[in-house]
């Protein structure tokens, strides 16, 4: 067990090794400059050089890397070029909205998700089963920016339930700003729940046709039971995994929804660092990404082992 | 123009003349005295590049910081250039090169002490140390002291017409802050404004508080100039890049004002109403194209003349902006009525002539070779007028070659003239013509020095007296028709909203919110 984790964990460390070269040299291969922008339109390009020297942007690209290099061993993420900030401090503020967020919209997928796909692997091939297979369709082909506007007229314009956008004023409680994060999470929620349902059904389908079941309803047990002890119990495992995929999926994938809901998230900072190529924001936010990925996946590995002996047999 | 990611990035002045027309950011809100307290959310199209208005020219902050900051002069509702800080207007010696500015008594910083002239000249200084606009005005200038604590002096190298022009704008501001908290990266926003800074979340909001210890000027209001009143207590400036989101935010009550809205929108907006009120202001700014003069295909002067006579800028405008109620297509740099409006140069305005085009193309040398047209659409006017271009020149002959890049990436291959051939950008219309586009000064992209620049514009700079600047402005303008340094493609409007709650606003080009309360 312990050797199957270290094992994890050198590897995970290779990727994220991998991933900051991979973040420094695109990030700097792509063309723009963030003290043009800062400046604005009336800077000579005297004015940008000199300023770029107060940024180390002057300075060569492998001496930038070896510098970002050294800052990233003792723990610092650097310096934002625009929001005159530690890249860390403006991750953390960012962190609780996405993290909400996902967490939000994940309960709510999976509110919808694990109920409606057993019920349509329990009734397989019945009306219900047609409905839910069709509601996941269109919940995967539905594009988050197009229903994010609709429920934004619907229950902002309209209706008036829900803010239009943002995080809450300034110094408002936890309570509002979960109010703010209903019709965003909503949005994720509906359109992730089409996987859970898929995975789901899929999931509960294999193992009705397992011996043990038949076993089990052969010895007289109630299908409650059948059902929720012996099927749901092992067609967890590729739940939790797709579950987990989610939570990582989301944290990565919340930046259409962030950016219409003008939430002000990890999503709605990296995007707003591109255009803006604040490249030690951009660096710092997807090596801490990847980091989380990694850690997801590690884990999701953990769980694994919880829920399936076999694995940590393999382990051994 | 500056700002990441909003069209419209930066703000213009309608002038004095128009100040009669209804339609006029100045158009006096005759409403009721507001009432005071509360906080106002203030949807804008995108962060601010910092706080410090120096540091940058983007409007966005020049904006914010105006609330915090005061300059010594400013502009009343006719765009005259009227006092701030400032007792009054300076006293220019005979020879027009030294101007003594009297300073006003008892104006408090936000940290309670009283602004003296030291802390003006400490912060000039720092203006012209780091401030585009500054470091201009520093060329011209030969010495900057406090003559006593109350009065500061200028002295000029030569007759600097714009001066009071450029201390008075907003953008890239010449902001009097409290001398101590003066540092090469401010932290400390002391200023004598009727708000202060409370606390900035970056891409959350901007809160501004009123400043209890604010001593106004007992001028009516009028324009940014008179007296000021902070009637709410909080200010948000709320950074709203998506502009379909500032839309829904203005239309369900979120922002009480939402600045620079899709003209798509007018039409939900209007419907919106009496909730919602929009607020159009005429000439807001004109698109541009810039010429490379330096290197390449369009160095050759009579080649760049023959791309103008291929152009037609109406179908530019309406390819751009689509609503003929948000552009003007004229030859014109400043509206009529003002004291620069001038038709020098008018027949040689949206002439799009493909045959005329393709024969001086030909007698200029011309030889097939693509003209580089550079464009974003992170601005979607840009690229649908360069689209039009280009087939407008391909009818005329012309190679194209349309070169599609995000904002970010063209204002840096601007700096460089062996990557373009043409770009598209788009700037506030100001009312001193020195004030934009950068290219009538030196050293912008496209690095247009020519004699015939020089002589017109040293004209124009010597000479004080706007009565007489008027004409020589139609000079400069003719220049500009003549050798085509950039095309002043036309004029357009802008969109914003407010909600009927907010009582006592005043339609402006960089709004401000003194003076202005919400409805209880």
């Amino acid at each position: 067990m312990l050797r199957l984790l270290l094992r994890r964990f050198a590897g995970a460390l290779v990727v994220l090794a991998l991933v900051a070269v991979l973040v420094f040299v695109l990030t700097r291969l792509a063309s723009g400059d963030p003290v043009a922008l800062l400046l604005g339109d009336q800077a000579t390009a005297a004015d940008i050089a000199q300023a770029r020297i107060r940024y180390g942007l002057d300075k060569p690209l492998t001496t930038q890397f070896v510098l970002w290099l050294g800052e990233l061993g003792h723990g610092n993420l650097g310096q934002s070029i625009f929001l005159q900030q530690p890249v860390a401090q403006a991750l953390v503020d960012r962190a609780e909205p996405t993290l909400f967020l996902a967490l939000f919209a994940v309960a709510i997928a999976a509110l919808i998700g694990v109920p409606a796909g057993m019920a349509a692997a329990i009734w397989r091939g019945s009306a219900a089963d047609q409905a839910v297979s069709t509601v996941a369709m269109l919940g995967a082909s539905v594009p988050s920016f197009w229903l994010g506007l609709i429920l934004i007229q619907v229950f902002a314009v309209h209706l008036g339930w829900f803010p239009a956008s943002g995080y809450g004023d300034p110094g408002t409680g936890f309570g509002q700003r979960l109010v703010h994060l209903a019709l965003p999470a909503a949005v994720l929620g509906l359109l992730n729940s089409a996987l859970i349902i898929r995975f789901t059904r899929a999931a509960m389908l294999d193992i009705l046709g397992e011996d043990y079941v038949r076993t089990a309803r052969a010895k007289g047990l109630a299908e409650r039971t059948v059902m929720l002890k012996h099927v749901l119990r092992n067609a967890l495992v590729p739940i939790i995994t797709v579950i987990g995929l989610t939570v990582a999926l989301m944290i990565g994938g919340t930046v259409v929804t962030e950016t219409v809901f003008n939430l002000p998230g990890v999503g709605n900072l990296v995007v707003r660092a591109v255009l803006r190529r604040d490249y030690p924001v951009i660096q710092g936010t997807l090596l801490v990404i990847a980091a989380i990925y990694v850690l997801i996946n590690l884990l999701i590995d953990l769980l694994y082992t919880v829920a399936d002996p076999r694995i940590r047999l393999e382990g051994k | 123009m500056q700002s990441v990611t909003p069209p419209f990035a930066r703000r213009r002045t309608i002038l004095a003349a128009l100040a009669a027309s209804a339609s006029l950011p100045w158009a006096s809100a005759l409403q009721a005295a507001p009432t005071r307290g509360g906080a106002a959310n203030l949807a804008m199209i995108a962060e601010p590049q910092g706080l410090d208005p120096m540091i940058t020219t983007a409007d966005l902050v020049g904006t914010i910081m105006q609330h915090v900051y005061e300059p010594l002069y400013t502009f009343d509702a006719n765009w005259n250039v009227a006092p701030m800080l400032a007792e009054s207007l300076p006293t220019v010696s005979k020879d027009g090169l030294t101007y003594t500015i009297p300073l006003r008594k008892g104006v408090k910083f936000h940290n309670g002490r009283e602004m003296t002239a030291d802390d003006v000249v400490a912060s000039l200084q720092r203006w012209m140390e780091l401030s585009p606009r500054g470091k201009s005005v520093g060329a011209q200038l030969a010495s900057l002291t406090a003559k006593d604590p109350h009065t500061v002096e200028f002295k000029m190298k030569a007759i600097y017409a714009p001066l009071l022009a450029q201390l008075a704008l907003p953008s890239g501001m010449a902001a009097i802050m409290a001398r101590e908290s003066i540092a090469p990266q401010l932290k400390d926003f002391t200023g004598t404004g009727p708000y202060r800074f409370k606390e900035r979340r970056p891409d959350q909001y901007t809160v501004l508080v009123r400043f209890d210890g604010y001593n106004p000027r007992k001028e009516p209001a009028s324009g940014y100039a008179g007296k000021r009143e902070a009637v709410l207590d909080e200010l948000r400036f709320v950074p709203v890049p998506n502009a379909n989101t500032r839309v829904e935010g203005a239309l369900s009550g979120q922002f009480h004002y939402a600045d620079l809205l899709p003209v798509e929108a007018m039409t939900r907006v209007e419907k919106a109403q009496p909730a919602v009120v929009p607020i159009v202001t005429r000439n807001f700014g004109f698109p541009y194209i810039v010429f490379n003069t330096k290197e390449g295909l369009l160095a050759s002067a009579p080649l760049r003349r023959a791309v103008q006579t291929a152009v037609g800028s109406g179908e530019l405008m309406a390819a751009g902006f689509g609503d003929n109620r948000f552009f003007t297509a004229e030859p014109n740099f400043f509206p009529k009525g003002t004291p620069y409006y001038s038709a020098a140069g008018d027949k040689l305005y949206n002439e799009r002539n493909p045959q005329l085009a393709k024969d001086q193309a030909a007698k200029a040398g011309y030889n097939g070779q693509p003209v580089r047209i550079m464009a974003s659409r992170q601005y979607e006017f840009h690229y649908n007028m360069a689209l039009v271009m280009a087939e407008q020149l391909k009818k005329a002959g012309f190679k194209t070659e349309l070169v599609v890049v995000d904002w970010a990436t063209l204002v840096q291959r601007r700096n460089d003239p062996k990557l373009w051939d043409v770009y598209f950008t788009h700037s506030g219309l100001f009312p001193e013509p020195m004030l934009s586009p950068p290219q009538l000064g030196d050293g912008a992209p496209g690095w247009w020095e020519t004699p015939a620049k020089k002589s017109a514009l040293d004209a124009f700079n010597q000479e004080a007296v706007i009565a007489r600047r008027g004409p020589l402005w139609g000079k400069v303008q003719q220049v500009v028709y003549d050798e085509v340094p950039f095309i002043e493609v036309g004029k357009f409007n802008s969109l914003s909203a407010r909600s009927a709650k907010l009582e006592g606003y005043t339609p402006a080009i960089w709004p401000f919110f003194w003076n202005t309360g919400l409805a209880k």
